[in-house]
Order: C-alpha cells, then sequence, then structure tokens
C-alpha cells in the first residue's frame, strides 16, 4: 500500500488541464488524493479515502468478463445490476483495470513521481504565461501529501510557474509554513461559519480552520503573495443568508478584508454518478440546483456587509421570467 | 400549477436556445439579404446558363472539375456522357460565332466565345435599386470550343482519365482531379493599377516574340490573354449603359443619382486604377465574377486575399481622410458585394432549391495578420468588414479568415471571441501566421514576402496574385496504408472474392505475419505510403495534362503574375509560382492505427498480426473481435493527448507522407505540397470505402478530420490536443523557430460548450488560450460554440434553426441541410467539448 506521508510519489486522482475555475488564468489542477474532512456534499468523493479504489462505469462495460477471469481475489462478479466489487475483498492491485479493454473498470489514484509529474504540468506552459495562470494544488486536500507537494511546488517555482494552493484550512501550521514560500496563492475554504454545523457537516470543527485562516492571512500580507476565501453554496446546509453574513463578517473584520476576493460556488449534482460508483448513497442526490437569482442574491448580501471581490461561479438554473411570474 | 405546464407546453415549440440572426442592417443591405433568402421564390437567379458553339462534337461539361466530389459520379456519367454533359448540351444556347471562328487556335477560340457570350448572351442586370455593385448574372456552362479533331482527341482521354479517378476511388484511395477556382488572382494589381496596365504588360511580352513565335504556342496564348484582359473594360462599359438606362427609369433622384455614378465608377474600372473605395469594390467584384464565370465553375476557393489591406487606401481617403461618404454608405457598398458573393449558391438553385445555398464554397477574405516588420495591419476597414460580416451572419459568403499572430491587437481578439460566443463559432476560421509563414519559407518562398501570404478557400495557405495554388486537387485517404501493409500491397480480400486473384496496387512489403520488429512494420508501411502519394500523383497528373492541354482559360491567366511573362496558360504552368496541393485525409486513423499495432503487436505481443487481420476483415464482429476493437479504440495510445511518445510517431507519420509530396511535379510543371484540409471526404466517399483500422473504427465509419485527432480521443482538454497538432506538424527548432511540415496549412476544429465564454474573466481566459496556440498550435483553427443539446433540439426541431450554421471542416452550413449522418457525427462531437 502506498505511504502517502513524505512519500516520494504523491497519490493523484486526476490531472485538469486547461482548468478555468481553480485561480486565476488557465491552469493545471493537480487533484492529490486523501482528505481529513468528510463534507456531506463532497463533489470529489472518491477523493476522501488515503488509498486507491477501484470504480465501473457500467456505460462503458461491454460485459467481457475479462477483469472477472482476471481477479486472483474473487472480488469481482456480475448480477443483474452490472459488476459487483466486493470492497472487502479487494486489494487495489490494479490487475482487472490493466486487463479491462475498455476503460469501465478503472483504479481511482495513480502514483506519481515528481519528475513525470513536473513533465505534465510544464506541457501548458505557454499557457501559463499568456493567461497569468499556473498550477493548482487541489485534492482532496493536498496537504496530506505535504512533502511530496512541498518537493512539487518548489521545482514549479525553480522554473517561473505560478502556484497556488487549494485547501481545506486542516492542517498544522508546521506544514503550511513549509508550503507557503513556493505558493504564490492559497484558495483557502470556509464553508461554515458556526462551529457546530460545520462539525455536523464535515465531521470537524471549524475552529483550528478560521484560526489558519488569520494566521496565512497574516504571512501572505508579509510575503506579497495572494488568498482567495471558496465558500460551497449547498442547498439546506451553507447556503443560507446567516452563513454569508457569517463568512462575510469573518473576512471584513478577521481578515480585515485583506484577501483578494471571495467565490461563492454553486451547489451541482454532477458527482452523483461518482458516488453510486462507489457504492455510496448520497443525500443531495436528488437536490435541485439553486437559481440565478439566489445566488445573486446571495452575492449581494456578501457585498452589503463589505468583502470588495465577490464572485459566484457554477451550476444554475434559469427560470424563464414568464414562468417566474406565474409562481 | 397546470398553468405553468401549459406556459411551459407552448415554450417547447419554441427554439430553446438562441441562433445567431442578422442585426442592424442597413436599408439596401437589409432589402438585398432578404431577397437572396427569399431563393426559388425571386424572379431573379444567378443559374448556370450553358453555351454551345452548336456542333455535334461539342463539349460543354467539363466533368474534371467534379472528380474530386465523389457524390457527384453518378450525375458525370458511367460510360460516356453523364446527365450533366447530356441536359447542358440540350439546353444549350446557340453562340454566333466570330468569323474565321474555327481557323483560329484554341485558346483564342475560347477567349473569343467567352467574351460573345460576357457581352452578348449574358443579359447586364442591376439586382433592384439597393444594388450599388453592377455584376449579376455570371453561372455559365461554357463550350469547350473543340474542333471534331480536338473533341475527338480530348474525349478519348477523358475517359481514360474518368477510369483511373474512379478507379482510384472505388478501391479507397480517395479521390484526385484537375479542379477549378482554389485561386487568389491579382486583384490588388487592377483595383491599384487597372486592367489596362495588364492588359499593356501582355502586349509587351507578346511583341518582344519573334514573327514565328507569335504564330506559334507562346503567341497564341498571348494574343488571348490580349483578347481576354479587354473583356473586362466591354462588359464594364455595358453595364454603365446598363446604368444610365435605369437612371432614366429611378423611382426617386436620389437612386438616379446613384445610377449615374455607378455608370462613372464603370467607366474608369476596372481598366483604370480605382480613384474611390466604391469603385475598388465594383472593380473586384467584376473581375472575380468573370474567373467564376470563365472557368464555368461555380466558385469554390476563388478566394480575395487580403481586402482590408487591398482597399485600405481607397477607404482611408474616401472614409477616414475626405469623408467623401459616410461609414455607413461603405457598409452598403460592401453589402451589395456580400449580397454577390452568395449567388454563386445560385448554379442549381432551380434543381437544388434552397438546398443549394446550404454549402460551403469558399470565396475567402484573408483580414488582418503581419505586416513586413511583424506588426498587425489591422485597420479601420478591417474591423468595418468585420461590422458588416456580424450583421449580414449568418451568411455562407464570402468566409472571412482572420490571420492572428503574436502581435494581434486586443481589440481584434476581443471582436473576433465575441462574434465567435454569439454565432456559435461561425463565422471564422482563425489564421495563425508564425507557423503558417514557416511553411511558406519551407516552400521556397523569400521570407521577406512570405508574411503577404493569404488563404484559399478555407484555410490553403499561398502567396497572393502569381500561384494557381489548386489546393484541392488530391485528396488521398492516408489510410489506405495500412490496408495495403497488412495485405503486402493489396486490398483486403472480401469475403465474396478471396479465391479471385487480387490486384497488387502498392509495393510487394512483405507479409507481415512474418515481421519480426516493429521496424520491419514500420519499414513497410513506409513504402505503402510512399506508394499512395506516387499513385495519386500518377492518376491527378492524368487530369492536369489534359486540362493543362485542352482547357485553356486565358482570362484567369491574365490576372496571375508570371503567365504573360512565360506566355504560358495559367493551366499550362503560367504562374511565378506553381503549387498542387497533396491534401492528405484521414490521419488520425493512419496515426492511431500505426499505434494499436506498436503497442499491441509488437511491444505487448497481446495479438498477431494474423489475428489483427482477421478482426479487420469480420469488422470486429465477434465477442473476441469486440474485445480487440474496445481495447484498441479505448485504451490504446492516440495522436492528440499530448503524449511526446505518440506525438512523436504522429511527427514521423507526417513526416513520411510530406516528404514524398515534394518528390513530384506535374507535366505542368507544378510542384507538389503536402496540406490538410479532408473537406468532407472524412465523413463522406472515401469513409465509405474504408476497411475496418487497427484505431477500433468499423468499416464505413467516418475517418478522422484533418488534422483533428479521432473522434473522441482528445480526452486530455484543448491544450493538450493544441500542442500535439503543433508537435506534429514539426514543433519548433531549438532557437524556437516554427516549423512546418504542411505549408498549404492544416485545419483543426475544437468545439468549446459556451458556457467557456460566460463572463470576462473566462474571456480573457480564451483569448490567452488563443494566444498559446499561436505558440503551440497549428496553422488554422475553427471553434465550434455550440451546446450538444442545442443540436440535438435542432434535429427534432429543424423548423426553429433554419439559421442555425454549425462548422463541418473547413466550412459551415446550415444544420438542418446537412445529412443525418452527418448531423449526428457533428452531435457527437460537440458531445465531446471542452
Amino acid at each position: 500500500m502506498v505511504n502517502l506521508i513524505n512519500s516520494k510519489h504523491g497519490l493523484i486522482f486526476e490531472i485538469q488541464r486547461m482548468s478555468t475555475e481553480d485561480g486565476p488564468g488557465i491552469r493545471t489542477t493537480i487533484f492529490f488524493k486523501g482528505c481529513p474532512l468528510k463534507c456531506v456534499w463532497c463533489h470529489n468523493p472518491e477523493s476522501i479515502s488515503k488509498e486507491p479504489q477501484l470504480q465501473w462505469f457500467k456505460n462503458k462495460c461491454i460485459g467481457c468478463n475479462t477483469c472477472i477471469e482476471t481477479c486472483q481475489q474473487q472480488a469481482l462478479s456480475f448480477d443483474k445490476d452490472g459488476l459487483k466489487i466486493d470492497r472487502d475483498k479487494c486489494i487495489s492491485c490494479g490487475n482487472c483495470t490493466d486487463e479491462c479493454p475498455s476503460t469501465a473498470l478503472n483504479m481511482i489514484g495513480k502514483k506519481w513521481d515528481l519528475y513525470d509529474l513536473f513533465h505534465e504540468i510544464e506541457k501548458d506552459k505557454v499557457y501559463y504565461t499568456t493567461s497569468k495562470g499556473g498550477i493548482t494544488v487541489s485534492g482532496g486536500e493536498p496537504t496530506l501529501q505535504s512533502k511530496f507537494i512541498e518537493d512539487f511546488l518548489k521545482k514549479c517555482k525553480e522554473n517561473n510557474i505560478n502556484t497556488a494552493l487549494d485547501t481545506c484550512g486542516y492542517a498544522s501550521k508546521e506544514v503550511y509554513q513549509k508550503l507557503l514560500p513556493y505558493l504564490d496563492l492559497v484558495l483557502f475554504d470556509i464553508k461554515e461559519i458556526n462551529p457546530r454545523k460545520h462539525k455536523e457537516y464535515t465531521g470537524v470543527s471549524n475552529e483550528r480552520i478560521l484560526e489558519k485562516a488569520i494566521w496565512i492571512l497574516n504571512y501572505i500580507e508579509k510575503h506579497n503573495k495572494k488568498m482567495w476565501i471558496r465558500t460551497p453554496l449547498i442547498p439546506n446546509f451553507t447556503a443560507t443568508e446567516e452563513n454569508i453574513k457569517g463568512i462575510g463578517n469573518f473576512i471584513v473584520n478577521d481578515l480585515r478584508n485583506k484577501i483578494e476576493r471571495w467565490d461563492l460556488l454553486a451547489f451541482n449534482s454532477l458527482c452523483s454518478g461518482k458516488y453510486s460508483r462507489l457504492g455510496i448513497s448520497w443525500v443531495l442526490k436528488d437536490e435541485p440546483l439553486l437559481t440565478d437569482e439566489k445566488m445573486e442574491y446571495f452575492s449581494k448580501i456578501a457585498k452589503e456587509i463589505g468583502v470588495i471581490n465577490v464572485h459566484w461561479s457554477g451550476l444554475t438554473i434559469k427560470i424563464d421570467s414568464e414562468v417566474k411570474e406565474l409562481i | 400549477m397546470s398553468k405553468i405546464n401549459e406556459k411551459l407546453e407552448v415554450q417547447k415549440q419554441e427554439p430553446k436556445f438562441p441562433v445567431a440572426e442578422s442585426h442592424d442592417l442597413l436599408p439596401r443591405s437589409k432589402w438585398l439579404r432578404e431577397y437572396y433568402f427569399k431563393g426559388v421564390e425571386r424572379e431573379w437567379n444567378n443559374e448556370y446558363t450553358p453555351f454551345t458553339t452548336d456542333t455535334d462534337w461539342d463539349i460543354i461539361f467539363n466533368e474534371g472539375n467534379f472528380y474530386i466530389v465523389p457524390v457527384m459520379y453518378y450525375y458525370i456519367g458511367i460510360k460516356d456522357r453523364g446527365p450533366f454533359a447530356s441536359s447542358f448540351r440540350s439546353m444549350a444556347i446557340l453562340v454566333k460565332l466570330p468569323e474565321n471562328f474555327w481557323n483560329k487556335p484554341l485558346p483564342v477560340r475560347r477567349a473569343l466565345f467567352f467574351e460573345e457570350v460576357m457581352l452578348n448572351y449574358i443579359p447586364q442586370e442591376i439586382i433592384s435599386e439597393n444594388d450599388l455593385i453592377a455584376g449579376g448574372r455570371f453561372h455559365t456552362q461554357l463550350s469547350k470550343c473543340f474542333n471534331e479533331k480536338e473533341a475527338k482527341i480530348f474525349w478519348k482521354k477523358n475517359i481514360r482519365n474518368r477510369n483511373a479517378v474512379f478507379k482510384f476511388h472505388k478501391n479507397g484511395f480517395g479521390n484526385v482531379g484537375a479542379t477549378g477556382g482554389h485561386i487568389i488572382a491579382d486583384y490588388e494589381t487592377v483595383i491599384k493599377k487597372g486592367f489596362k496596365y495588364i492588359y499593356e504588360n501582355i502586349k509587351k511580352n507578346y511583341e518582344k516574340l519573334s514573327k514565328k513565335e507569335k504564330k506559334g504556342f507562346k503567341g497564341h496564348q498571348l494574343k488571348a490573354m490580349m483578347i481576354s484582359a479587354e473583356i473586362p473594360r466591354k462588359l464594364a462599359k455595358k453595364y454603365a449603359e446598363e446604368c444610365r438606362r435605369l437612371k432614366n427609369e429611378a423611382s426617386t433622384p436620389e437612386r438616379a443619382e446613384e445610377f449615374e455614378q455607378m455608370a462613372k465608377n464603370l467607366e474608369i474600372v476596372p481598366w483604370e486604377p480605382a480613384e474611390t473605395f466604391w469603385q475598388g469594390v465594383q472593380s473586384l467584384w467584376l473581375i472575380h465574377m468573370l474567373i467564376i464565370a470563365e472557368e464555368s465553375y461555380p466558385g469554390p476557393g476563388v478566394s480575395f486575399g487580403r481586402t482590408d489591406q487591398h482597399l485600405w487606401d481607397l477607404y482611408k481617403k474616401d472614409v477616414i481622410d475626405e469623408k467623401n461618404i459616410t461609414k455607413e454608405f461603405a457598409k452598403e457598398i460592401l453589402g451589395s458585394f456580400w449580397f454577390h458573393c452568395n449567388t454563386v449558391y445560385d448554379a442549381q438553385i432551380k434543381i437544388g432549391g434552397n438546398q443549394g445555398i446550404s454549402s460551403g464554397f469558399g470565396q475567402l477574405m484573408t483580414l488582418s495578420g503581419m505586416g513586413s516588420n511583424g506588426e498587425d495591419l489591422a485597420n479601420e476597414l478591417t474591423y468595418t468588414i468585420l461590422e458588416v460580416i456580424d450583421e449580414w451572419s449568418p451568411i455562407l459568403e464570402p468566409k472571412p479568415n482572420v490571420r492572428l499572430h503574436r502581435n494581434t491587437p486586443d481589440k481584434l481578439l476581443d471582436i473576433i471571441v465575441d462574434m465567435i460566443f454569439r454565432a456559435q463559432g461561425a463565422p471564422y476560421i482563425l489564421n495563425f501566421d508564425e507557423r503558417s509563414i514557416a511553411g511558406m519559407i519551407a516552400e521556397g518562398i523569400p521570407k521577406e514576402d512570405a508574411w503577404d501570404y493569404a488563404c484559399v478557400g478555407c484555410l490553403e495557405n499561398t502567396m497572393q496574385g502569381n500561384d494557381r495554388s489548386g489546393t484541392v486537387n488530391c485528396n488521398p485517404n492516408l489510410a489506405k496504408s495500412i490496408e495495403l501493409t497488412l495485405w503486402n500491397g493489396k486490398n483486403m480480400p472480401d469475403k465474396s472474392d478471396t479465391s479471385k486473384s487480387r490486384e497488387q496496387f502498392g509495393p510487394k512489403t512483405g507479409d507481415p505475419e512474418n515481421f519480426e520488429t516493429w521496424e520491419e512494420f514500420w519499414n513497410a508501411w513506409v513504402e505503402q505510403m510512399k506508394f499512395i502519394i506516387r499513385y495519386t500523383v500518377e492518376v491527378n497528373n492524368l487530369t492536369e495534362e489534359l486540362r493543362g492541354e485542352f482547357l485553356p482559360t486565358p482570362y484567369v491567366s491574365t490576372i496571375v503574375r508570371g503567365c504573360a511573362e512565360n506566355g504560358l496558360d495559367v493551366r499550362q504552368g503560367g504562374p511565378e509560382l506553381r503549387f498542387i496541393t497533396i491534401e492528405g485525409v484521414g490521419y488520425a486513423t493512419t496515426v492511431d492505427s500505426l499505434l494499436s499495432i506498436k503497442r499491441y503487436v509488437y511491444e505487448d505481443k497481446k495479438y498477431t498480426i494474423a489475428q489483427v487481420k482477421k478482426a479487420l476483415m469480420e469488422d470486429y464482429q465477434g465477442k473476441e473481435n469486440a474485445i480487440m476493437r474496445t481495447l484498441f479504440k479505448n485504451k490504446a495510445p492516440k495522436y492528440g493527448v499530448d503524449d511526446d511518445e505518440f506525438d512523436e510517431l504522429g511527427r514521423m507519420v507526417m513526416k513520411t507522407w510530406s516528404d514524398e509530396c515534394w518528390k513530384y511535379k506535374t507535366p505542368t510543371n507544378f510542384q507538389f505540397r503536402p496540406g490538410m484540409l479532408s473537406w468532407n471526404y472524412w465523413a463522406g466517399a472515401d469513409a465509405a470505402n474504408t476497411i475496418a483500422t487497427p484505431d477500433g473504427r468499423n468499416k464505413g465509419r467516418f475517418l478522422s478530420n484533418a488534422i483533428c485527432p479521432t473522434n473522441g480521443a482528445d480526452i486530455k482538454g484543448p491544450t493538450a490536443v493544441t500542442n500535439s497538432v503543433g508537435k506534429v506538424l514539426g514543433g519548433k527548432t531549438e532557437d524556437g523557430e516554427y516549423i512546418n511540415y504542411l505549408p498549404n496549412g492544416s485545419s483543426h476544429i475544437i468545439s468549446f460548450n459556451p458556457s467557456m465564454l460566460r463572463d470576462p474573466e473566462h474571456i480573457n481566459k480564451f483569448k490567452a488560450y488563443l494566444r498559446g496556440y499561436i505558440e503551440n498550435g497549428g496553422t488554422a483553427l475553427q471553434i465550434n460554440m455550440i451546446d450538444a443539446e442545442m443540436l440535438i433540439d435542432a434535429q427534432k426541431h429543424p423548423q426553429n434553426y433554419k439559421n442555425l450554421l454549425v462548422r463541418v471542416t473547413g466550412y459551415n452550413a446550415y444544420f438542418h441541410a446537412i445529412g443525418r449522418e452527418l448531423q449526428d457525427e457533428i452531435i457527437a462531437r460537440e458531445s465531446h467539448q471542452m
């Protein structure tokens, strides 16, 4: 099994090129596996576990049974609903994914060494230059693989590539202290201002997180770097006036409005397929999207509190004005 | 609640997605555009009119123009004369021939016949009181003016050529044939110096000849050119007379004054240099229209070059410096020009109906781009033309190709990106100067001239005014090389005729079942690839030779530099620059097939060549074959994901086939050069004739399109595929100099979801991507900004999307008017977008 911490390898579940949603410009976002939080709305449920996981795509499977013949652990079988993965038996060896002709079976989480990863992200250097973009390490929670990431960020900076860290804030000062010298931007998540609710939604309280936000901001101010706050707006959870006001006040008062921008990220349910592939049920599966109006409304509140640069993005429903009148 | 449902129900009938529509048109332009789109309902149209010398042996229809359009083969005819030739002959108008006609040499006969038709048989018409540019009808089918002996020899060779071309096509090699159009004539010289200058130059060259030479071949050519060079003046005079006649009938004094001015314009241009912007546009249209008329070819690729540069001085004087006309009036002048350009689609309007106006001919106009010092040349006229395009869109002609480079101003990029967003990606083709110019230099154009290139048809880079260019004459199916390699130079045996001895097309490179290494396979493939290029050249050369010998176009020869000096017709090798392009088709299908074989046969040894061949013969039917196909399609290495190893094989494939092109010339002394346009062959007849391929593609399915990866292969996003495209074109040298193996250009299409441009922040990211494309990408990019759901809705409710233009390959077409199969392919492409 991969030893994540201090490893010479990173365990990465996706590398997204021409990412336009994770910081300024055109970026390559590297998604590291493993997360200390368990947010109910998590968009990347495959990122939570610190170990590689097998997943199966029904629509890609041609039913050739190659995987079942390959598996030495007898972890795989077919029933009327498709392939069954016995996760107690599966040791994530990856032999079945190697043999699968269709990519229907694949392993979430692959080991990358520093050289290969740098080579991969270097390919888009031209676009980073033309767009003032760069790379973003995200996850999961990338700081869980801080040794590898430190080396990687260092290499990026040596090559004049702009760097960003997308973090949930739930890591030690020691870890941030190691990474910050090689970062240009921190994308810092503040999901919920109420500590009790935060624990209820994510499994941990937000006190350490808020404390870290202030600490990172101080560092950033001194070292001429940038910080963005990101807040996912989840219906019935974080998408409340109260929460926006709370986080907004925290930004204005505790962070002294010194962050560069605040992103409000609208909920979407595009990840529900990921849950079913992992065999997990998801409470938000049938939750409708937020409306444009609602997102505008939240932005307005955020601005009224005095936060200077508020953006919102994400999938929304556009209600036709005529229909709206009838509602 | 029920009320809401009712409302929703009503809404379902409406188009769910907005489609670009024309807007803010000035009154004349609005009338002309609406009139144009009345199509078959119009009382006036520009349908083909055939003309004959009325001999028993007369030949009117030049089928060779359509050898590269396999869907036309039936109309061309399988034996002897087909439906087109016969119907044109039976409908043809008898032209009274000048005295001594039959005693004159062929090129002179052609010139005289053309003159007679244009001046005395085709009426000179101004299209309504809204038209500001003279030049109405121009679609002809002209007699080839053969005497009996010529007709006999021509027809014999023609049948030989037809058989060779059909055989080439039927066996899956693609299609070839010397085709009309596809040229940028020397419009700049006519606008700036007048046809008089051209006439005098021809005369000078004629007079230089000895007495004997004057009566010989060269003398005949130059004589014919001299006659032709006066046709524009004579035609303009007739149009001037018509304007004066109409002046007397004009409904308002203002219109009467316009007619007077039009008449005055026509008394000056195109014979004299244009003095005003109006005259410049008038001159341009008349000489352009005459090319289409003389070739009796409906207009594809008859391109304008850098119009925003050629007319800039006149525009600056009239609109900016002296304010002789308003910008609005300049736009109305351009509007008339736009209208006339679109009447090319009338050629067969009665047969094809409004369907005819669905296709993409590509009278291309090149805009902006760099100057001699790398500076950008976009000017106020460039921006005015962009406004006209925007207001007229969706419309098909002329097609704009905007040249981008490192010094392209943000202002221009902003306008382009905005229009791409609003018009679903239409109407632009973006051309990239640095990579393109590297190609021009590679084909021997001096560095100090290469910056002034322009594009023909869709994206075919050529020099202006001195190159016949022949950019679509050869369209070999590169993927055929896989079949020939696997079967030792023969076609794959058909189940039905395994016993028959099959023809040995390519060289015997050995049965690959006996090959031990990938190198052996590769070497065999190289030989088969070389054979395909040679075979392409051989068949094409038959058609070039026949055209050169029997189908001169003395008028076109007058406005292509070099023809007068060389005393040769443009089709016989007259131009200063003489290129014929070989446009490779099915490139990524070929590369991916090789990658599969390399990986699974020679590296992993998962399959043997015998197993692969069997699977291809069975078109991947059966369980074991299906597993192989799935593997090849989904997991095999592919071109287009920015993998250095895969792209290196892609580069070697590119270099192999493109290097081979440079080895050949036509008998008419044209040099072959490589390019990658692939029009819609990838989706049409050539795909149908291609067996299953080791990239996991089933028999008859679409091939890859131009330089694009195979459908669904570009899973790493736009930057990755852009890098791959640049790499297989040669990338850059260590010093950062661009390399371009395909001087004639390469068509690359990328689809984006419109949400990519949802706010200014993202628009800036998109612009930065385009600037990155300048560095890392290919020569030409076309962008589709379409939601797949919109296309699915358009398929279900075509009536709601009459205006929806989509990018097919080098051209746009109305979505409702293309075949279901192609629609599905485009939906598949759009569904897989970034």
